[in-house]
């Protein structure tokens, strides 16, 4: 099985560490970009298979990067994990997200889950 | 016109009661005799006239009524502008010269005009003093005898005793007219005297009451029994920014204004409304200021309510000082969280072993590390949520969700709990609790958690138990009961407010701000809902949380 790429969008140098981390030990090749307009470009051009999002980033919301993602149907197999500490927004983006995770979020939750992912992830590459 | 003019001609201003009197009988005594004269003068001519028969004699009649006139006047004068006791005098012994020339002297010395010397005799008790009826007498009686010797008659003793008999019973009756004026007047002085004194109490009782009225710092405002303001202290006038005469009159509506928004204001209008009742204190926003008002009747002695009186005090600055200390806390949270979060996600990944194995007592460590991380993020989240609803920013996400489900997540999370320390937990929703429900689930998670976390906390042995069920039709209800310490009755009251446990000694045993309870209450409140507590020392406590009943079905068509 190739090896699939996490890209984990997310400004705190710690919690993006730790979502490297729990990606690696999930599996995954990681790349962490900390500011928004980076991760909207980054996106035009790279294909990953999960999206760690964080919603509070700077120059860029986290809402836009995700309705890029979904607006973008070369990103169609892309899973989207939305980290947030804000509650509401789990109802909100509830239909565009896969997942949504409320912060804290742990390291093993996050490996547990993301292998998950991984698993039922289609093969099309 | 014609009375004032009169009054005024027989008055005489002066220092004394009694002379004043005296005078003032002395000047009626004159005008009578100028009356008297005059209309001797006018029968005179009217007889001259006439023609009628007799003895002549008109002049002496007008000449000597000229002479009393003239006297009456220079008598008056004398009264007014000189001495009363002079003018009196002069006025008694011009009397007893007419007298003593009034009729042949045989009928004066001892005949049919004798009687009329009790005049002066009466006269004189009165217009001078009561003692001087006696030397009128003594004066009538020499001029009796004076005359009597000139016409060569024996004086007559009888009448001269008679005088002194008059004189004596003028004594008496002046004198105990005197003594009576005299008691009268000490009974006004001293009643005046009263009210004087009564009048300064009173101004002291109203300028004392005035004095704090106006010295103290909360505003006040009297509203009679028509609601409109009857007082208003310098405090209010500040607090409203305008003068207290334009407080007064006006009804507590028009004072609001556009100042105090709708909901406040009707709070206010039916607080003031009920003039039977006190209140504690309400808190509004008017205008750019934070009031607290408190309402009580006012009452008269009999207790009837005459109106209400308002007090208001000004909370700008606590309000402020509230908004900034829940500012302070609900950023230091933040704050604090996310390194508490990456902590915790470094421990983790120690405890997972991601950068090898650890030796057994590395291990140990990591694991209270997590604990305590989890414990003091779980103090932050309490400090963020009080904040929160203190600064009224907290609010609920209302989903559909399961209840079961809801029980049995709480069920898993505090299961590890309660199994190291020896508890039994168990659980169970009864059947008639619908299987989906609305209301915010993450909240009511945090509820149960809270409770559930107590319950095993306070408890040493035995059983704690979480259940769902419908108290009524309405409501459904979540309930954690254990076998604890329970809680003393005093402390049961206490218990939700912030900061609180039920015993220091407690508090000291198990670490934690006391928030929790206070946000369970709040949250439930929040949800409509109401928590009750039923607890006995030794034998455990009962926490019920009684929730309105939405199901989904009639919430979402």
């Amino acid at each position: 099985m190739s090896s699939q790429f996490a890209l984990i969008i997310e400004d705190d140098y710690d919690a993006s560490f730790i979502f490297a981390e729990a990606l690696q030990a999930a599996g995954f090749e990681t790349e962490i970009i900390r500011s928004g307009d980076t991760a909207l470009a980054r996106l035009t051009v790279a294909t990953p298979d999960v999206v760690v999002l964080d919603l509070h980033l700077p120059r860029a919301a986290g809402t836009d990067i995700l309705r890029q993602i979904r607006a973008d149907v070369r990103l169609a197999g892309t899973r989207v994990i939305v980290a947030t500490a804000d509650p509401r927004m789990a109802e909100i983006l509830e239909d565009e997200a896969d997942l949504i995770l409320i912060k804290p979020i742990s390291f093993s939750q996050l490996r547990d889950l993301s292998a998950r992912l991984r698993s039922v992830s289609p093969p099309d590459k | 016109m014609m009375m004032r003019i009169i009054r005024q001609l027989l008055d005489i201003p002066l220092a004394d009661p009694d002379d004043q009197r005296r005078a003032r009988l002395l000047n009626i005594l004159l005008l009578g005799i100028a009356a008297l004269t005059l209309l001797a003068v006018l029968a005179t001519a009217a007889y001259d006239i006439t023609g009628g028969v007799g003895e002549p004699g008109g002049t002496p009649i007008y000449l000597s009524s000229l002479a009393m006139l003239v006297g009456a006047v220079t008598i008056f004068a004398i009264n007014r502008y000189g001495s009363g006791w002079l003018a009196s005098s002069l006025f008694l012994l011009l009397l007893i010269a007419l007298l003593s020339l009034s009729d042949k002297p045989q009928e004066v010395a001892n005949g049919r005009t004798l009687l009329v010397f009790a005049i002066p005799i009466i006269t004189a008790s009165v217009l001078l003093r009561p003692y001087a009826s006696f030397i009128m007498a003594g004066l009538s009686s020499l001029l009796i005898a004076a005359i009597g010797l000139r016409v060569q008659i024996r004086p007559n003793v009888f009448a001269m005793l008679a005088f002194f008999a008059t004189a004596l019973v003028s004594w008496l009756a002046a004198h105990s007219l005197e003594r009576a004026l005299e008691d009268l007047r000490a009974l006004n002085r001293e009643l005046d005297q009263r009210v004087v004194e009564r009048t300064r109490e009173l101004a002291e009782a109203l300028s004392k009451n005035q004095a704090i009225l106006e010295g103290i710092a909360d505003g006040v405002i009297v509203f009679d029994r028509d609601s409109k303001a009857t007082v208003a202290n310098p405090a209010i006038a500040n607090l409203l920014e305008r003068p207290p005469d334009e407080i007064t009159g006006r009804d507590i509506e028009t004072l609001m204004g556009q100042d105090v928004d709708v909901a406040d204001q009707e709070v206010i209008s039916s607080l003031l409304k009920d003039k039977e009742k006190s209140y504690p204190s309400v808190k509004l926003e008017w205008g750019a200021k934070t009031l607290s008002v408190s309402v009580a009747p006012v009452r008269d002695n009999s207790g009837r309510t005459t109106g209400t009186v308002a007090v208001f005090r000004d909370f700008t600055w606590e309000a402020k000082i509230d908004r900034m200390k829940s500012a302070f806390a609900s950023m230091v949270s933040h704050e604090l969280r996310t390194p508490l979060n990456a902590i915790l996600g470094y421990a983790d990944m120690l405890q997972e072993t991601v950068y090898g194995l650890l030796p057994d007592k590395q291990r140990g460590v990591i694991e209270r590390i997590i604990a305590n991380i989890g414990h003091l993020l779980s103090l932050t989240n309490n400090l963020l949520d009080q904040a929160q609803i203190e600064a009224g920013t907290l609010t609920l996400n209302v989903i559909s969700f399961a209840p079961a489900d809801l029980i049995d997540s709480v069920h898993g999370v505090m299961s590890v709990l309660a199994q190291t320390k020896g508890l039994k937990l168990t659980s169970q929703i009864a059947d008639d609790v619908p299987t989906t429900l609305f209301g915010d689930r993450q909240r009511l998670h945090q509820i149960l958690v809270n409770l559930v976390s107590n319950a095993i906390k306070f408890t040493e042995q035995g059983t704690v138990r979480v259940r769902g069920y419908r108290p009524d039709a309405t409501h459904w209800a979540l309930e954690v009961s254990d076998t604890g310490y329970g809680i003393p009755a005093e402390a049961q009251a206490h218990i939700f407010e912030p900061f609180r446990q039920a015993d220091d000694s407690l508090t000291r045993e198990y670490t934690g701000a006391g928030l929790g309870l206070s946000i369970v209450k709040q949250l439930t409140e929040m949800m409509g809902g109401e928590i009750t507590l039923a607890s006995e020392v030794g034998r455990g406590s009962t926490f019920t949380v009684v929730l309105p009943l939405v199901p989904t079905q009639e919430a979402s068509p």
